[in-house]
C-alpha cells in the first residue's frame, strides 16, 4: 500500500507547485482572509494534535515538536 | 475623496501586512488577542467482552487552554500559551487471551488514574524586512511526568514573496517518575529527551489558492517504555520522519474555503502511516462560519506489537501491547460553528473519532482490543483589542 502512496505523495506536491501565477500584494486579500490561514484556529489545532499525539503511533509534520507528556 | 483613498491604501497595506508568511514585509500583529477555550474529552466505555474484569470506564478529561499573542514595539511580538487538564479514567494495563481464544484487555486498578497536567509555554518573534525569527521556552508538569522545552524557528519570503521557506528546531529534556513505582515493580525515576527538525516550503498558487509542504525528522531517546504496563519493553531510541502537504483554496461562488491536509509518517520502531484531512470553511454571512472537517487516519504495526503479553519472554526483549502500536485505522468528523461580534468571536465544536482494526488500510496480522472511540465537546472564546 504505502508504494503507491509515497509517488501519490509526489504528485500532489508536484500538482502543487506547478501553475503558479504572480501575485501582486494588492491582489492577496483573498489570502489574507482568517479561513484561508494555515491554522485556522490555532487553539482546535493545538488540542487536536495533542490528542492524536496521544492516541496514534504517529507524530510531525508541519511544525518541530513541543514538549512530551505521560500521555504517550 | 482624498481622505478615502487613503483609507484604501490603508487597508490594501494592513492586509498585505497581515498575510502570514507572505507579505511584502513581516510585521506583529496589529492588535492583541486573549484566547480561551474549554473542551471535553470523553472516551467510550469498553465492552464487557472486551475486558472481562474490573472497570470498563476509560479516560474522561477536561482541558483548559489559554493564549495571549500581542505585539511589543514595532518589531517584536509575544506569544503565552497556558493549558490545563483534569484526567480522570483508566488505561489498559495487559492484556490476556479470553475464554473464546481471542485477546482482552485488563484495565489499571478498580479506582483508575486521576491526574492534572499543568503547562505554560512563552515565545517573541523579531519582524525583518524578509522574514522573521522566533522561539519560545515551554514546561509541562504532572503527577508522574515533567518536560522542559524549547524551540527556534526562521522564515523568510523569496520570489517576490510569493514563497517561503522557514526553518524549525525544538528540544524537550522529560523526567518519568511512576506513582505507586514500589508497590507495583515499576522503574522508580527514568528519562528521556526528543529532538526535532523541521522544514516547510510554502508557496502561493495565484490569488485564491496556496500551498505547503514540509519535512520533520524527530530522534527520541531514552527510557520509551510504558511504565504502567504489566509488561512492555521497547527500544531506547527511535527515530520518525514526517511529509505533510497541505492545500487552501478560496471558492468565490461559493464564499468558502477548503483546506486539505496529507501526512505521511514513517519511524523506525517499523509504524508507517498515512492521514488524510479536510474541512469547509462556509461563510454565512459576515459574521457566522460553519465549518465541518472530516479525518482519515491508517497506520502499520510496530515490529514488536504483540496483541497477548507473553510473560514467559525474557523481559529484555522488545514487545509492547499498547493499542497504539497496532495496525489500525481511524475516522472522525467534527463540526464547528463560529460567530463574530465585533471584537469578541466565539467557537462551538463538536467531534467524534472511532478506531477500528478494520478500516486500516495496512495489513492487520494482530488486531487490537482497547482501540479508542471518543467524543469531544469544546467552547472558545477569543477577544482582539
Amino acid at each position: 500500500m504505502a508504494r503507491y502512496l509515497k509517488p501519490l505523495l509526489l504528485l500532489l506536491v508536484l500538482t502543487n507547485m506547478v501553475a503558479c501565477t504572480q501575485v501582486q500584494p494588492w491582489q492577496r486579500g483573498i489570502l489574507a482572509k482568517e479561513e484561508m490561514a494555515w491554522k485556522a484556529d490555532p487553539l482546535e489545532s493545538a488540542l487536536n494534535d495533542h490528542i492524536f499525539f496521544s492516541k496514534e503511533a504517529s507524530s510531525g509534520g508541519s511544525s518541530a515538536a513541543g514538549g512530551g507528556c505521560g500521555c504517550n | 475623496m482624498k481622505a478615502k483613498t487613503s483609507h484604501s491604501l490603508i487597508a490594501l497595506s494592513t492586509t498585505a501586512l497581515a498575510l502570514p508568511g507572505i507579505a511584502i514585509a513581516d510585521a506583529p500583529p496589529v492588535e492583541s488577542t486573549l484566547s480561551y477555550k474549554i473542551s471535553n474529552y470523553k472516551e467510550d466505555d469498553l465492552d464487557r467482552e472486551e475486558s472481562p474484569f474490573g472497570d470498563l470506564g476509560r479516560y474522561d478529561i477536561d482541558v483548559h487552554q489559554f493564549q495571549l499573542i500581542t505585539p511589543i514595539g514595532r518589531d517584536f511580538s509575544l506569544q503565552i500559551d497556558a493549558n490545563y487538564e483534569d484526567l480522570s479514567g483508566a488505561s489498559p494495563w495487559f492484556t490476556t487471551l479470553g475464554p473464546d481464544g481471542s485477546p482482552v484487555v485488563n484495565l489499571s486498578g478498580a479506582s483508575g488514574i486521576q491526574d492534572r497536567r499543568a503547562e505554560l509555554s512563552i515565545g517573541s518573534r523579531y519582524y525583518l524586512e524578509n522574514g522573521s525569527i522566533g522561539g519560545n521556552i515551554g514546561y509541562s508538569e504532572e503527577d508522574d511526568y515533567r518536560a522542559t522545552y524549547g524551540s527556534l524557528s526562521g522564515e523568510r519570503h523569496f520570489n517576490n514573496d510569493l514563497t517561503t521557506v522557514s526553518i524549525g528546531m525544538s528540544y524537550s529534556a522529560d523526567d518519568i517518575f511512576p506513582v505507586d513505582a514500589e508497590i507495583f515493580g515499576r522503574v522508580v525515576s527514568e528519562n528521556k529527551s526528543s529532538t526535532s527538525a523541521v522544514i516547510n516550503i510554502s508557496q502561493i498558487i495565484n490569488q485564491v489558492s496556496t500551498a505547503q509542504v514540509a519535512l520533520s525528522v524527530t530522534q527520541q531517546a531514552g527510557f520509551l517504555t510504558d511504565p504502567y504496563k504489566l509488561r512492555d519493553t521497547r527500544p531506547d531510541e527511535k527515530t520518525q520522519i514526517a511529509v505533510s502537504t497541505s492545500y487552501r483554496r478560496y471558492i468565490r461562488s461559493a464564499d468558502a474555503a477548503w483546506h486539505v491536509n496529507y501526512r505521511y509518517y514513517d519511524d523506525d520502531f517499523g509504524v508507517s502511516s498515512q492521514t488524510i484531512d479536510m474541512s469547509w470553511h462556509q461563510n454565512l454571512g459576515r459574521r457566522f462560519q460553519l465549518i465541518p472537517t472530516l479525518r482519515y487516519y491508517s497506520q502499520s504495526a510496530a515490529n514488536f506489537f504483540t496483541n497477548v503479553d507473553n510473560f514467559l519472554r525474557p523481559e529484555t526483549e522488545l514487545q509492547s501491547s499498547d493499542y497504539r502500536l497496532s495496525a489500525f485505522g481511524a475516522v472522525s468528523g467534527g463540526l464547528s460553528f463560529k460567530a463574530n461580534m465585533g471584537n469578541w468571536t466565539t467557537t462551538l465544536t463538536a467531534e467524534r473519532y472511532i478506531a477500528n482494526d478494520k478500516y486500516s488500510a495496512h495489513e492487520v496480522q494482530l488486531p487490537s482490543t482497547a482501540l479508542v472511540k471518543y467524543f469531544r465537546v469544546s467552547a472558545g472564546v477569543d477577544f482582539s483589542f
